[in-house]
């Protein structure tokens, strides 16, 4: 049970996300006010990059959705990079793995 | 709920005696009885009990409706022979109680048989030539010293009594709940008590009845014990040579002696 | 702690021993009659019988009367005032008979001009020589500033026990609305569907009842009848919202078009139009099926569609259970477009499907409560239990839930619909 850190860089593609530890109801919230901080440039890229998350409930799920939407509104895209195998899963379920861009890692998302 | 438990209802003495109801008044509970209980407990069957709302009664019992009227503790008196399956009892009952005992007696004549009206009074407020002893503003006043004396009623009582070698039958048990009020409860009890008009009840009195009166009553003056000894046909009337309203407890040889007296006559 | 202000020494120091001489002296000047008369306090002594035989001066005028119309004339009762009377009569004599001595007792004297001063009275009973009771003193303390205290307290208390009462009643209001809101989540019960039994249980997780899960059974012509359940996101009030939106517009679309797409798709639009713009994005995941008995072959036609929900599990009667997946069904109300993943079967008697929400597989099991339930623990459970009634099946995972203890945080509902055997009547109710 880690508490969730965010840190977020500039790659060439845009945005960068990092997303460590737990992503639930409590946490969900300190994500979605920190993405609504950011700015995206049209054409540019939102990387979530996953590698570092523990744990996602969902709560975590409609963050991601939320800067989804926050994302198309400035008319950039959005990415997950390294998407643990357990929210893998439930992504699957929910059906979401069709509207996300997903990348194994960060270095692939932010290449192309 | 179990009437025993609720109303405390504690009994003593002789088993195979008579049966004598010890009722207290206002303000009080059963351990007001405390110097009455020896003499009478050779000879009586006693039963002792606490009001709900006084002394150690079950609070969750109280209902302002219930007792914001005499007939809910006279109920608590019937209730209380009927859960002991008393009958023909002598019903003791100081100040107020004494007429609860009567409005008692007569809804279950076949459990009371006779009454002691210590220090009676049917209506403590003067009235069109009646003399109660209070005017109307003394009991409002009284009514409110009850809600501004809170903490007096309630605490102050509590002085901590320490133990009292020269009186080792008060067991410090007792001291420590010595008439212990809730005072919600007491302000209920004290508007029932005080703003009741009971004159007309006495005359349903059909019992032997023992009227005592003290020579010196701060709360209900000559006049009153004249007036119910008046009203009760064929009752006694008893002036003890004593100060206040508690003779049980300032005069208590003297008062014994007559209860002791009325009860020897009635067998 | 002592405290000196300044730096000037203290008087003693600076006039040697004059000054405490001084006051030595003037201390010499105050007799015992004077202090008897003029104490800060009221001093009383009285008869056993209560007549006042000696009084003093500060007493006097804090009642207003002369030492005639007192001494050998009034009872100490006579300067208390009804409540006073009363509670000496009551409480204060028979303690000082039983004491001999009292103190600290909350009384109000009369003023001659009707004015009251409440007092804190101590008393004590002087003995003779033989230790017969000779008179009693007391000695009366101005309580007013005491008394305003008091009363300040006292309104305090009434203050809050008001507003505990307000806050009460406020409080009974709210859980009776509560009621009201959550009753319009969940169905009462559940309709008699001929050749069909069903059963439903639900596990609320949040102290205040309303929950995010949802399921209903109702008929939507004459041949078939719908069947929902689902999990919205979030918690609380805000989730409870949803999940009426959700269920009343799953039960009016069945009914304009009982195609379990179609009524999926007009739940996804009225969602997505109601929360996409919010930028507050609300969604819900949903099974939605029609099961339709066929009383000539004892067996029910199951159509359903999913979008996002965990896979419904179907239970035969030959022991056996497997998942009935539908990959790829979108969570609802996300896109303006989402799509569907459909899945039908047919139950023959002795069949059960089970619909359930993922607080079932969500649980944490394990000594340290770190591992789920999962879809694995799901299947074996339902195989060991495959054949079993809906009812049945039911109360076997309502026991379950209940051993997960504090593993099972979730809200979580669960719904059985199934064809019973021959032996077995049809039937509906639902377990709580």
């Amino acid at each position: 049970m880690s508490p969730l850190k965010i840190t977020a860089r500039d790659a060439t593609t845009g945005p960068v996300v990092e997303i460590t530890g737990e992503l639930d109801y409590a946490s969900a919230t300190q994500l979605r006010e920190q993405l609504a901080a950011l700015s995206l440039q049209p054409g540019r890229r939102l990387v979530l990059d996953l590698a570092g998350m523990e744990f996602c409930d969902s709560s975590g799920i409609t963050a991601l959705l939320a800067a989804r939407t926050q994302a198309l509104a400035a008319q950039a895209e959005v990415a997950l990079a390294a998407v643990p195998g357990n929210t893998m899963r439930v992504l699957r379920i929910v059906g979401l793995d069709q509207i996300f861009a997903l990348y194994p890692d960060s270095d692939t998302a932010t290449r192309a | 709920m179990d009437v025993v438990r609720r109303n405390n209802v504690t009994v003593t003495g002789n088993p195979h005696g008579p049966v004598v109801v010890l009722a207290h008044g206002f303000g009080c509970d059963q351990n007001m009885w405390r110097l009455t209980v020896p003499a009478l407990a050779r000879d009586h069957r006693i039963v002792l009990f606490d009001y709900v709302g006084s002394g150690r009664s079950e609070p969750s019992a109280f209902s302002e409706e219930r007792y914001g009227t005499l007939d809910g503790y006279a109920r608590d008196v019937v209730e209380v022979c009927e859960a002991l399956d008393l009958r023909d009892a002598v019903f003791v009952g100081h100040s107020v109680s004494a007429m609860i005992g009567v409005l008692a007696a007569d809804a279950a004549p076949e459990r009371i048989g006779a009454l002691v009206m210590v220090a009676p009074s049917p209506r403590y407020i003067d009235d069109d030539g009646y003399r109660g002893g209070f005017t109307a503003r003394d009991i409002d006043e009284l009514l409110e010293s009850l809600e501004s004396n809170y903490l007096g009623w309630s605490s102050a009582m509590a002085p901590v009594i320490m133990g009292n070698p020269d009186r080792p039958e008060l067991g410090e048990e007792l001291e420590n709940s010595f008439c212990a009020t809730d005072p919600e409860m007491a302000r209920v009890f004290a508007r029932t008590t005080f703003l009741s008009d009971s004159r007309d009840d006495l005359k349903k009195v059909r019992v032997p009845t023992l009227v005592l009166e003290c020579t010196d009553d701060v709360i209900a003056p000559r006049e009153v014990g004249a007036f119910v000894h008046d009203a009760i046909a064929g009752s006694t009337l008893v002036t003890l040579e004593a100060t206040g309203h508690c003779p049980h407890l300032s005069a208590p040889d003297a008062t014994n002696a007559a209860i002791t007296r009325f009860l020897a006559a009635l067998r | 702690m002592m405290c000196r202000i300044g730096q000037q020494p203290e008087p003693q120091d600076a006039g040697g021993g004059r000054t405490s001489d001084a006051v030595f002296a003037a201390l010499l000047e105050d007799s015992a009659e004077e202090l008897y008369e003029f104490a800060p306090c009221g001093y009383l002594s009285t008869l056993m019988d209560g007549t006042i035989a000696k009084i003093n001066r500060t007493l006097l005028d804090w009642l207003g009367l002369e030492r005639e119309a007192v001494v050998g004339r009034m009872r100490f009762t006579d300067l208390l005032t009804v409540g006073g009377k009363l509670y000496h009569e009551t409480h204060f004599a028979p303690l000082l008979r039983m004491r001999g001595e009292i103190s600290g007792i909350a009384l109000e004297i009369k003023q001659a001009d009707g004015g009251r001063i409440p007092v804190l009275a101590s008393s004590a009973v002087k003995h003779g020589s033989t230790g017969e009771p000779l008179l009693i003193r007391t000695t009366l303390f101005d309580a007013r500033d005491r008394r305003a205290y008091e009363a300040e307290l006292l309104r305090g208390r009434k203050a809050a026990e008001e507003a505990r009462k307000r806050a009460e009643a406020d409080r009974a209001r709210l859980q009776e609305a509560l009621a009201v809101l959550q009753q319009s989540l969940l169905p009462d019960s559940l309709p008699t569907v001929p050749g069909v039994e069903a059963a439903a249980y639900y596990h609320t997780a949040s102290p205040d009842r309303l929950g995010g899960d949802f399921y209903d059974v109702f008929p939507v012509d004459g041949k078939r009848f719908a069947f929902f359940l689902g999990d919205v996101c979030g918690k609380g009030p805000e989730a409870a919202a949803l999940t009426s939106l959700t269920r009343y517009t799953l039960r009016a679309a069945a009914l304009h078009d009982p195609d379990p797409v179609a009524a999926l798709t007009t739940l996804n639009k009225v969602l997505h139009e109601r929360y996409a713009g919010s930028g507050d994005p609300r969604y819900c995941t949903a099974v939605f099926g029609t099961i339709e008995p066929d009383a000539a072959t004892g067996e029910a036609a199951i159509h359903l569609a999913s979008g996002g929900h965990p896979p419904v599990l179907v239970l035969r009667a030959d022991g056996t259970a497997g998942y009935l997946p539908t990959p790829g069904g979108l969570l609802v109300g996300v896109l303006p477009d989402a799509r569907f993943a459909t899945a039908g079967t047919t139950l023959a008697p002795g069949d059960t499907l089970l619909l359930y929400t993922d607080g079932l597989t969500e649980a944490r099991v394990g000594e340290d409560r770190t591992s789920l339930y999962g879809d694995d623990g799901l299947l074996r459970f339902a195989t060991g239990h495959a054949g079993r009634s809906p009812h049945a099946l039911i109360r076997a995972l309502t026991g379950l839930l209940d051993g997960f203890g504090d593993g099972l945080d979730d809200d979580t509902a669960l719904l059985a619909l199934g064809v019973p055997t021959s032996s077995s009547l049809s039937s509906a109710t639902r377990s709580h």
